[in-house]
């Protein structure tokens, strides 16, 4: 056998073991949602592989239930706070610290990511600590600023790869053409780093949408519920499987659907044109 | 339009002095190419009088008004960049207001402009294109457009026709120095090109390694160069260089080198009269160089001098000849196509004393410049 299809062979075993363990549990989820109780428990006989007696009840059961709708609506909120508290803040960070040869330019980005050095875990016990000193307690406030924390590093250098990638001549140009930082920033730099910002803030309400150990900490399962701990809650009292997949799937399509936009808004070329 | 008035102005890279104590003045409407080598500090200094790098030392003056501390936002000034840097984002029509809108033209005001630049450039019709979607050609005359339609004082270009292909930049040669004519704005061209600072510049200022080598008229700077750096940089194809000996003989002055004596012109014998037996760096261009056979006559001036042929290179019209002569001389001479010349002949040439250039091999200065 030539070498070349022995290793198209290996490659695509390769490829489809991979794939088979990404997707297998993915299908299992759907699986669970779609299946009635009786398919998941079947009192000691084997769980079929496909899905039978499909239905939509967990869905509708869900769809019914007041609190799911509020601890989305939580999830919306918090997560759009973040993204707004995360750009105000790391996009022009993100600026200076691509622009401008700041002295200890090294240590402050160090600092920047130093929340993120550390699990999750670890640092939320501190974190969580100083917060309620603060009050911040299971409030918006408290639960926006810790994502916020844990989105600066990733806005920060997303957006400083966004304004590197801007060539150093379209500001000169804008300088001596008589423009000031402020309408070079806007008119120039902002629009152009559009793209890679913009993948910031999808990454940035991800992040936020499905975080689960920091919102824990700082709301416990008190007033505010995210759908994160919804889906905890509703875990603590041993429910089904199939409603806990369909809480899983509610809270997976946004993550699917922004991915793929993450990848259309990741088009590279835009500055093409501009010198050369 | 203004005047521009360099005077002692130094850079300083860290350690490294990129620019010493540099001289220029340019009149008022005048076309100048500031031609050098890459690193010899041509782009620095435009950069400087733009407000882009700060001036260590020295001042600069335009319109007679000092510019030193003036920020580049407020400098009468517009720039080209080598890269031309369009707004990628923006259209064509877009670019060129856009400094119009920076400065708050009235409306009437920018689209009056606008449309004079856009017609004076030859950019009707794809106003409304973007930067990535125009060839090479059109982005350098947006990139030029934008700069003409804030109505500089002075117009600074910064290697502007380096990314086109040959044909294109022979055409845009001839179009800046049409709009030079038009709107008669100073402008301080910034090229390591010698073609183009010889056809489109009033006056070439030749730089090296942060000096200004010669500040003349191309024509001068081609027929008087004052440094051996002038001599060697400007021409093509470069000048021949060798070491030789002023001296008399039989009654004569001249110079002597490794391949013949040449006799020098009266004036030229004048000058040396009392150099007798010094060295010198003699140049001489391709060009003053030609075929002995095909001369009726031998000039009284004429030297003789019999190469052998090592590489015959064709120019088109013209093929350069790189021949050797006594004691591994190599001189460059240029016969036109007709002349059947192969490597390995041998073929004598006349060169011309009267046209040989004497330098001091020392300080590198041309002998008879002040």
């Amino acid at each position: 056998m030539p070498i070349d299809s022995l290793k198209f062979i290996v490659w695509l075993s390769a490829l489809l073991v991979a794939l088979f363990l990404v997707l297998s549990p993915l299908y299992l989820l759907i699986k669970y949602a779609l299946s009635d109780s009786s398919s998941i428990n079947t009192g000691g006989s084997p769980i079929p592989l496909w899905p039978y007696h499909i239905t939509t009840r967990t869905f509708l059961y869900l769809f019914s239930d007041r609190q799911f709708y509020s601890v989305i609506i939580n999830s919306i909120v918090i997560a759009l706070g973040t993204v707004s508290l995360s750009m105000i803040l790391g996009v022009p960070a993100a600026y200076v610290l691509a622009r401008y040869r700041l002295p200890g330019r090294k240590l402050i980005i160090l600092g920047l990511i130093s929340v993120r050095l550390f699990p999750d875990i670890a640092s939320i016990i501190p974190i969580a600590e100083f917060f309620i000193r603060l009050n911040l307690q299971n409030t918006y406030t408290g639960v926006i600023l810790a994502h916020t924390l844990l989105a600066l590093p990733y806005v920060i250098f997303i957006g400083m790869s966004a304004f590197e990638s801007i060539p150093n001549d379209l500001e000169q140009q804008a300088t001596v053409m008589g423009a000031n930082g402020f309408q070079i920033f806007f008119s120039i730099l902002l629009p152009l780093a559009i793209p890679g910002l913009a993948a910031a803030a999808l990454y940035t309400f991800l992040l936020s949408w499905d975080e689960f150990i920091f919102s824990y900490f700082l709301l416990g399962l008190g007033k505010i519920s995210t759908l994160t701990l919804y889906l905890k809650q509703k875990l603590s009292y041993s429910p089904p499987q199939n409603l806990l997949a369909t809480i899983s799937v509610c809270l997976s399509v946004p993550v699917i659907v922004f991915s793929l936009l993450l990848q259309k808004y990741m088009t590279a070329g835009i500055t093409s044109g501009s010198v050369k | 339009m203004a005047d521009v008035v360099v005077k002692g102005i130094s850079k300083y890279f860290g350690d490294h002095q990129v620019i010493s104590t540099l001289d220029l003045e340019v009149k008022s409407g005048e076309f100048v190419t500031l031609l050098g080598p890459s690193g010899c500090g041509k782009t620095t200094l435009l950069r400087m009088i733009a407000g882009l790098e700060k001036i260590d030392k020295g001042d600069l003056y335009i319109g007679g008004r000092r510019y030193n501390d003036i920020p580049a936002q407020r400098r009468h000034v517009a720039m080209v960049f080598q890269s031309y840097a369009l707004f990628p984002h923006m259209s064509v029509y877009d670019n060129i207001r856009f400094g119009l809108k920076i400065r708050k033209a009235g409306k009437e005001e920018i689209k009056r402009k606008c449309a004079w630049a856009l017609s004076l450039l030859n950019l009707d019709g794809i106003e409304s294109r973007l930067p990535r979607e125009i060839s090479g050609g059109q982005r350098q005359r947006v990139a030029l457009a934008r700069a003409l339609v804030l109505d500089p004082e002075v117009l600074l270009l910064d290697e502007p026709l380096s990314n086109l292909d040959t044909t294109l930049r022979d055409k845009a040669m001839e179009e800046l120095k049409r709009i030079h004519r038009q709107v008669g704005k100073t402008i301080l061209y910034v090229s390591h090109n010698q073609v183009e600072a010889m056809t489109m510049s009033d006056r070439i200022a030749l730089l090296n390694a942060g000096r200004l080598e010669q500040y003349d008229t191309p024509r001068t700077v081609y027929d008087e160069p004052r440094t051996l750096f002038s001599a060697s940089f400007i021409g093509s194809p470069a000048m021949n260089i060798f070491e030789g000996q002023i001296e008399h003989e039989d009654d004569v002055m001249g110079v002597s080198t490794p391949i013949g004596f040449f006799v020098f012109d009266k004036e030229a014998a004048l000058r040396t009269q009392a150099m007798a037996g010094s060295a010198v760096t003699v140049g001489i261009r391709p060009q003053n160089i030609a075929r002995a056979d095909h001369y009726a006559a031998r000039r009284y001036s004429d030297t003789m001098v019999t190469l052998n042929v090592e590489l015959v290179q064709s120019l088109g019209d013209r093929s350069l000849v790189v021949g050797r002569g006594e004691n591994d001389t190599v001189i460059r001479f240029l016969v036109t196509r007709e002349d059947d010349i192969g490597p390995g002949q041998r073929l004598p040439v006349f060169i011309d004393g009267r046209k040989i250039h004497l330098f001091d091999p020392l300080r590198r200065t041309n002998l008879f410049s002040k």
